[in-house]
């Protein structure tokens, strides 16, 4: 019993007045011989939980009360299991006794020739006598609990002594764990996170909830921000390193190539380990963004090379991924923000120019939309043409404009207004 | 100059005319047969729409070109041409449009540069999707405007050069999408604050006004960046303005960026000076000769 996983528990958790509970039925002694044969019938031996008593009705003589305790010892293990106590028969087991001796022990009255007596733990009872302390009813099924020298029954034992399990409300017969200033059902202190059983593994309270070991370790490590060796399980004080997506302790590791112990700037390849040394000595590209090593598909292009993910628009920052780029200036571009910064959209369809771009008056066009702006007739690289509010004239249409907006645009230019030739 | 030819110049002038309409003929005859979707006819001494045959049949007609021709109206049937994108009557003499013009539904481009125009009709800002719209060299002002003039959104590109404004209305604010405005050789005389909320503005022509200040909040522009152009010549604009102007366009821009102009530019508000006086002498424009 000592050793029982229950008494280890008990010993932790247990509650002062469960202490004498059990100190109580311990004390109960055995009335009669208890039937080995039944034991078979209800399993491993377990210690008695409650009393039978059967009165019976030989005339004159004391009927005897059998009183049961079914515990392997007399020890104070309490069972799970009820153990109803069955009639005894055996001549040998009644204890005659002369009459007048005998008084109730309730009512110190003696006892009439054809009475029936009820004798239990060497007291003898008249029947009527024989009834709950508290509600002074007979025993149903004659089961009764006695505590400090009291009889109850069931209920009312219940009701005044055993405890209310703090997850299912229903009263605890038997083991009782005491823990969170409530009292629980073996079964029913889980920890508040994973619902793994407590009782035998014991428990840690963390912010009022009873949690298992692991859990408040995990707990612990995100309430300050840190991670949980995923090998040991301890809390990782300064940087984890990150392997197959699990954070673990640098010193689990050594390095592949050196053997050096690991600390947390170390790198993974194709899911081995190196230090820094050993791993920048294996010529890795590096990101011409964020200057670490890339290990998967390398983009090159502007003369470096970058992860996919950081070869990206210099406008609007989003990246590449396989789609087609423009280079300008040392920098990369989308398609949208190379043609909005840079202006090759068409001026005349306003669509972006497949092909190629005819640039000039800080404007560009599609090779077939480059025209004069007043008389519509197109133009190509070799004709000459004017400028008037930033738009190409033919000489044609120039040569037609009235005199007077010819001089005031020679006069704008301050200069005789120079022939432009196409870029 | 073509007196003394007499009854030969007559005879010449009915060759000549049969020879127009025979020209003007070809190319519609031409469009027809192929199905071309874009007709030029500029040059062809065209006074009248009526001179040519059956062009409000030709819905298909994407582009049409009038340019350099003597049109003094435009009937209210162009509407018919419902498929027309692109529409170019540069240098006639046009004096009045229809209201129809603006329910063109896909009309994007629409040239009307070098013209007699002093007023527009109403709703004339309707067009649906009107990205390119030349009224340079007109006789327009702030007036002639309809009240929607400044609701066509869909611009990109707006020329008003060589008209009669004294002022740019604060509604061209509305104008969110406009990456050219051209108010160059007006007579107007201040810049609303509203032009430095284009986002996308990248050609400012501003020359040859009667501008003395520059809004603070055009310094939001990026203008001075590539491709993006500010013309400010020709205004007789306060003292530090110029001295900017002297050195550089970028210069006034990083000058009315600071504090010390916002200041100024306050207190010449308050101040409320008199406007300049028109220096621009329009008698010659070929826009205010009448028939």
């Amino acid at each position: 019993m000592e050793s029982s996983p229950f008494h280890k528990q008990h010993q932790e958790t247990a509650h002062p007045l469960y202490e004498n509970l059990e100190s109580a039925l311990a004390n109960l002694s055995i009335e009669s011989e208890y039937d080995v044969a039944e034991y078979g019938v209800l399993g491993p031996p377990v210690p008695p939980r409650r009393n039978q008593i059967r009165a019976s009705t030989p005339n004159g003589s004391l009927s005897s009360g059998s009183l049961r305790e079914s515990g392997s010892s007399g020890g104070g293990g309490i069972p799970d299991i009820p153990v109803l106590a069955t009639p005894v028969n055996d001549p040998s087991s009644s204890i005659v006794m002369s009459l007048s001796s005998m008084i109730c022990h309730r009512c110190n009255e003696g006892f009439e020739p054809h009475e029936k007596i009820v004798k239990s733990h060497g007291e003898t009872w008249h029947q009527q006598c024989f009834v709950c302390a508290q509600c002074f009813k007979p025993f149903p099924d004659g089961i009764f609990y006695e505590f400090e020298g009291r009889k109850y029954c069931e209920h009312d034992f219940h009701v005044l002594y055993a405890p209310s399990c703090g997850k299912c409300n229903e009263f605890i017969i038997g083991r009782v764990i005491k823990a969170m200033n409530k009292s629980w059902h073996p079964h029913c202190f889980c920890c508040e996170i994973c619902n793994q059983c407590l009782s035998d593994s014991g428990f840690i309270k963390n912010a009022n909830r009873a949690l298992c070991h692991d859990c408040n370790a995990r707990e612990k490590a995100a309430a300050i921000g840190k991670h949980i060796c995923y090998k040991c399980h301890g809390i990782i004080d300064d940087k984890p390193l990150k392997w197959r997506n699990e954070p673990f302790h640098a010193y689990h590791f050594n390095c592949t190539t050196c053997s050096a112990e690991l600390t947390s700037d170390a790198r993974e390849l194709k899911g081995d380990l190196y230090c820094l040394r050993c791993h920048d000595k294996m010529g890795i590209p590096i990101c011409g963004a964020c200057r670490r090593p890339i290990e998967e598909r390398v983009v090159t292009a502007l003369g470096k090379h970058f992860h996919v993910e950081h070869f990206v628009c210099a406008k609007c920052e989003k990246p590449f991924m396989g789609h087609k780029h423009f280079e300008k200036k040392g920098l990369a571009y989308c398609e949208t923000h190379y043609h909005q910064l840079f202006g090759n959209l068409c001026y005349t369809c306003n669509k972006v120019i497949e092909g190629d771009v005819f640039t000039a008056l800080e404007k560009a066009w599609c090779v077939n939309h480059f025209a004069c702006s007043i008389c519509n007739d197109k133009m190509n690289q070799k004709t000459k043409f004017y400028e008037l509010d930033l738009k190409p004239v033919c000489k044609r249409c120039y040569e037609k404009l009235p005199s007077e907006l010819r001089k005031r645009i020679q006069k704008l230019h301050k200069i005789p207004p120079k022939k432009q030739q196409m870029t | 100059m073509s007196g003394g030819k007499g009854g030969a110049c007559n005879g010449c002038a009915n060759l000549l005319d049969f020879n127009k309409t025979a020209k003007i003929r070809k190319v519609i005859d031409d469009a027809r047969e192929k199905g071309s979707t874009e007709i030029d006819l500029k040059e062809k001494n065209i006074h009248r729409f009526e001179e040519i045959p059956g062009i409000f049949n030709m819905e298909w007609i994407t582009g049409l070109s009038l340019a350099h021709n003597n049109l003094k109206t435009v009937p209210a049937s162009i509407s018919n041409l419902y498929n027309l994108e692109y529409l170019n009557m540069y240098n006639n003499h046009l004096e009045e449009l229809p209201s129809t013009i603006s329910t063109l539904p896909k009309l994007k481009i629409l040239i009307l540069a070098m013209n007699r125009l002093s007023v527009l009709p109403r709703g004339f800002g309707g067009f649906a999707v009107l990205e390119v719209l030349d009224l340079s060299y007109n006789n327009l002002n702030e007036a002639s405007l309809p009240n929607n003039f400044w609701s066509m959104t869909t611009l990109r590109a707006l020329y008003l050069s060589d008209n009669d404004f004294e002022t740019i209305p604060s509604e061209v604010g509305n104008l969110t999408d406009i990456q050219i405005l051209s108010f160059r050789e007006n007579d107007v005389v201040s810049i609303p604050r509203e032009i430095g909320s284009f986002g996308r503005l990248r050609e400012l022509h501003l020359q040859g006004n009667r501008l003395t200040l520059i809004p603070p909040e055009l310094g939001q522009l990026d203008l001075v960046t590539q491709r993006c152009i500010i013309r400010l010549e020709n205004n007789p604009w306060i003292q530090p303005i110029a001295d900017q102007l002297e050195v550089g366009v970028s210069h006034v821009i990083d000058f009315i960026r600071t504090d010390q102009y916002r200041y100024i530019y306050e207190k010449q508000l308050q101040q409320g000076t008199t406007a300049p006086p028109k220096t621009n002498d329009k008698s010659k424009k070929i826009s205010r000769r009448t028939s």
